[in-house]
């Protein structure tokens, strides 16, 4: 029933560019393909978010064609990360990782996921359709990749968006929204901070959410970075100092304690009628367009961020996922089945239209996405030059999140200076970095 | 005068009451809600009642089967804990022997270690043992906050209790066991009653061991309330009827035993 | 006297569960904490855990995030315990007086609600409660004539919110322990007292108080104890902001342990923490309850 190694080596790393091998597939299904794993369980954490729940829902057809249990641990975005941790350094349960994109420098450095190409490689279980060229470039690299090695294939992502209240647009006067971040603040925010209304929320919560919706958010448009060429801190040069100033001068067209504000208040704002814009991952275009949840209706507008002096550099964030190395062999082949199966571009579309956001370019040209789905062009376009370096993914990023995370929400809320903030910061960012062996030359500068 | 006194302190309890259970009628109020009524601004209080977030939260999210788990484990680890703390504390009370305050300040001691630095090593240490995600693990480390808290209110019920007693027992031949179990143990009733109810709310209400040594088979009320807690999208209804469903069981036991509350409380006072 | 003196082998008979299953249970995983705190025990570098000697704690000892999480600790403690027990005073004096029986009781039941609540529960609790703009206590005082507050977006009012939800869930706590302590005052003394004074101070100071120390201490020993770990509520409703401003200690350790991952410096912070519950523990005990020297 299996292919003869001989074939196999044919095969090899040839999976990865087999678009035009429909000819070729005639052996390969699903069904045959998982045929040795029936009855294996394999153990996932997801999150409680939209494409979690449209996986979910699409599930029962997998385990129905292959006979593969997946077993789904939901955890919130706040212990993820711990919770697989644990999971991985005690040898736990898990066969598949789900990883945050600043996640995986860490796991893959720590081994605890597989190169893909162990299974890509495999034509038994290779699907010829996988087809990875498929998928965005930037959100492959950026997601599931580490030292150009492909770990995990995307599956749960999101290009930041500005969302906006067309309704309090026109009547401030205005026909759409702002093109630049600081068209945003000296036009749009004075005209539309009124009566208790403000212009702009950005989501400042001292959690990941502070580091990746507000302090790289405002960082990168500007022209700064984290990080120089060397590895030093970047934070007090020119240009990241002007985007953590401008931040400071938007403030006073957002609500009152705004570094309270995680995701779910932001878009409540927006949908809410309370505030005009906001900047938020293309996963609430559901929230926002659903009567159910906001009050916004033919209001709603979608557009890419705004640019700054440097470009757009839009927020970048989302999930792949990838085979845990510490699953037994049989763990690890039907664990691969369900990732290809789950982000396919076959199951692309369901996928978009069960609330899911799927990085697959091919779904994008299909007639009629792009009129359903009103956050198509700007998540296209976004994802055509983000910064895949938007938040280092390096191994040490749990560590320097936690400092961004501090000092971020120490500086809006004025306890210091941009400046003092940034050294701060600095200091105590290059402090992980020289202990992990960055400056002294045992790691190569990678994020 | 009397009239004004009374009528101030009529006022003071109904204040009291208020303070009491405002919060308790706004969380049950919430759950009630649809989301949309939730997030309203200004808040509302008169509304269509729904039974959804409830409906949701039992069905969908299992939370039925989290409280069930938190039953089996608060009960264990509370018989458990009077188990082994109610003769240790009558030893405490009633032996003499060297490095007796030692012992019960070690005893107290353990309920002080927070519990986050016993988490990770516990975790460590139980997956080794293959224990993870079951029931026994959570009603023995529970036993480190039980334990303390019933020798402490024991040891000085037992000590309340008159020594005349047992002396005279004593002098008759009865055995040290024969004496605790059947002169002492029924005195010390109501430290006992506290102990067990402490160590139920304790065990009950617990979050921090809850969540890092359970997955999902043994998992318990608060971890799963916590586990809504998403940045994304923040289900106050279905939060807060998760809350009413998790704290309407303690709550009802410790009005039935709120009577032995003020009776053993007294923590050693000489009666 | 001579009731105390009993064989060895009776002592351990009755001790000797209770104090090997806490020795197991407890001990094991604190020698394992001291040997992490010892060594670079980062979880997510588990490859390379060197030997670091005092390191950890050197770090903790001059780490000023670790003595500003303890100062807001013991910020929060003098504000809430002082409050705990003189509003528990009162409640506890209020309901031990006569009369009133069905209002009392109804109170008494009342006061069991606080103490019983899930503590994460709480900090759900005061998160909708206290929202800035969904918040029901905005417009509560919105009634009363006051401009809303911006409780959990100001680091000031953000503290006050967590206070005042430990204040609500332990004051009644205090108010029954101290309610128990009066009922043991024996009725002939205190009747004889009343005949000499009015004065409910004079009561309370010369009477009372003598039978009211066994449970001050203990009210003195578990608070404190209990509010160096508070984490539960404050983690549901702040998470330790905005900014820095509610990260209690046990939250600093979590984050350091679970966040961060450095167990090691976690375990070197829990220790320090440690040291210094017991500390003040024995401080307590020193200072009134001398009881169990006797």
């Amino acid at each position: 029933m299996r292919m003869k190694s001989a074939v196999r080596g044919l095969a090899l790393g040839a999976a990865a560019s087999l678009s035009l091998s429909a000819g070729q597939a005639f052996g390969w299904s699903l069904e045959e393909a998982a045929k040795p794993y029936a009855g294996t369980t394999v153990d996932v954490v997801f999150l409680l978010r939209p494409g979690y729940e449209a996986a979910e829902e699409m599930l029962p057809e997998f385990e129905a064609a292959t006979g593969i249990k997946v077993n789904i641990i939901k955890h919130p975005y706040e212990n993820a990360l711990g919770e697989q941790v644990r999971d991985f350094v005690a040898g736990g349960d898990l066969d598949i990782a789900l990883i945050d994109l600043v996640w995986i420098g860490n796991f893959a450095e720590n081994e605890w996921i597989v190169p893909l190409e162990k299974f890509t490689s495999n034509p038994d279980l290779a699907d010829p359709e996988l087809d990875i060229d498929d998928f965005f470039p930037l959100v492959l690299n950026a997601f599931g990749a580490w030292n150009d090695t492909v770990y995990g294939l995307p599956f749960d992502n999101y290009s930041g968006l500005m969302f906006y209240n067309s309704c309090m647009l026109k009547e401030a006067g205005f026909d759409g929204p702002p093109k630049t971040w600081t068209e945003l603040k000296d036009v749009y925010g004075p005209a539309l901070t009124k009566d208790g209304k403000y212009a702009f929320a950005l989501q400042s919560k001292r959690n990941e959410t502070q580091s990746a919706d507000s302090f790289a958010r405002v960082l990168w448009p500007f022209g700064g970075s984290f990080l120089d060429k060397d590895f030093k801190s970047n934070l007090l040069s020119e240009e990241s100092q002007a985007g953590l100033k401008f931040r400071q001068e938007l403030m006073q067209y957002m609500p009152e304690g705004i570094v309270a504000y995680d995701h779910a208040e932001t878009v409540n704002a927006l949908a809410q009628g309370d505030v005009a814009m906001i900047t938020e991952w293309s996963a609430f275009y559901s929230t926002l367009t659903s009567p159910e949840t906001s009050k916004l209706g033919d209001c709603f507008g979608v557009a890419p961020e705004p640019m700054g002096p440097a470009g757009r550099k839009p927020a970048l964030g989302g999930f792949s996922l990838a085979v845990a190395s510490q699953a037994d062999e049989d763990e690890q082949a039907a664990a691969y089945l369900f990732i290809q199966w789950v982000t396919s571009k076959a199951n692309a579309k369901r996928y978009l239209d069960m609330g899911g956001v799927p990085a697959r370019q091919s779904v994008y040209k299909l007639p009629g996405v792009a009129e359903q789905y009103q956050f198509v062009d700007a998540l296209v376009e976004s994802w055509q030059d983000g910064v895949p370096e938007f938040r280092p993914r390096f191994a040490e990023w749990p560590e320097i999140t936690e400092i961004v995370q501090e000092w971020g929400t120490k500086i809006m809320l004025g306890d210091v200076t941009t400046e003092e903030g940034a050294a701060e910061l600095g200091k105590r960012m290059e402090a992980v970095l020289e202990e992990a062996g960055y400056y002294a030359g045992e790691k190569p500068l990678a994020q | 005068m009397t009239n004004r006194s009374l009528f101030l302190q009529i006022l003071l309890l109904v204040a009291i009451v208020l303070f009491c259970l405002f919060p308790f009628y706004w969380m049950v109020t919430t759950s009630l809600k649809d989301q949309v009524v939730a997030l309203a601004s200004p808040p509302v209080w008169t509304f269509a009642p729904t039974f959804d977030n409830y409906i949701e939260a039992l069905f969908e999210d299992k939370v039925g089967a989290s409280l069930i788990n938190s039953l089996i484990v608060a009960v264990s680890t509370t018989l458990l804990a009077l188990v082994l703390g109610a003769p240790a504390a009558y030893a405490l009370a009633r032996f003499e022997f060297r490095g007796k305050r030692d012992l019960w300040f070690w005893f107290i001691t353990n309920r002080m270690v927070s519990p986050i630095v016993l988490a990770l090593p516990f975790f460590l240490i139980v997956r080794s043992l293959g224990l993870l995600d079951t029931h026994l693990v959570l009603i023995l480390i529970y036993l480190t906050f039980n334990l303390p808290i019933v020798i402490w209110i024991c040891t000085d019920q037992f000590r309340s209790i008159p020594r005349d007693l047992d002396e005279a027992a004593t002098l008759e031949g009865a055995s040290q066991f024969r004496i605790f179990r059947s002169i002492c143990l029924p005195l010390a009733a109501p430290g006992l009653a506290v102990s067990a109810i402490f160590s139920f709310i304790f065990s009950w209400n617990e979050l921090m061991f809850a969540l890092v040594l359970t997955r999902t088979a043994a998992k318990t009320a608060p971890a799963i309330a916590v586990g809504f807690m998403e940045g994304y999208n923040l289900p106050y209804g279905k939060i807060m009827a998760t809350s009413t469903l998790i704290v309407i069981p303690v709550i009802i036991f410790a009005l039935i035993a709120s009577k032995q509350l003020v009776r053993g409380l007294t923590m050693g006072a000489v009666k | 006297m001579q009731a105390g003196r009993v064989s060895r082998l009776t002592v351990f008979g009755f001790l000797g569960p209770a104090v090997l299953s806490l020795a197991l249970i407890g001990i094991v995983p604190l020698v394992f904490a001291i040997y992490t705190s010892l060594h670079k025990y980062q979880l997510t570098n588990l490859r390379r855990t060197p030997f670091l000697g005092l390191e950890n704690y050197q770090t903790v000892l001059s780490d000023p995030s670790f003595w500003d999480a303890m100062q807001r600790t013991m910020t929060l403690l003098v504000i809430v315990l002082p409050l705990q027990l003189m509003i528990g005073m009162g409640i506890a004096l209020l309901l031990h007086r006569p009369g009133l029986g069905f209002l009392k009781t109804l109170t008494r039941l009342s006061l069991v609600v606080p103490m019983a609540t899930t503590y994460a529960v709480v900090g759900l609790l005061g998160q909708i409660t206290f929202n800035l703009k969904y918040g029901v206590v905005n417009q509560l005082i919105g009634f009363l004539g006051f401009d809303p507050v911006n409780w959990l977006g100001d680091p000031t009012n953000a503290f006050i919110t967590i206070a005042f939800w430990d204040v609500w869930q332990w004051t009644p706590f205090c108010a029954l322990v101290l309610l128990a302590g009066l009922t043991t005052v024996p009725g002939e003394i205190e009747e004889a007292a009343r005949l000499e004074t009015k004065k409910w101070w004079t009561i309370l100071r010369h009477v009372q108080l003598p039978f009211l120390i066994p449970g001050l201490t203990a009210i003195l020993i578990l608070r404190t104890a209990d509010t160096l770990k508070l984490f539960d509520m404050v983690f549901t409703l702040t998470r330790g902001g905005p900014g820095s401003s509610t990260e209690l200690i046990s939250l600093l350790i979590q984050r350091v342990g679970f966040r961060v991952f450095d167990q090691g410096l976690a375990s070197a912070q829990a220790i320090i923490l440690l040291i210094i519950t017991i500390l003040l523990s024995q401080l307590y005990i020193r200072l009134i309850y001398r009881e169990v020297e006797q």
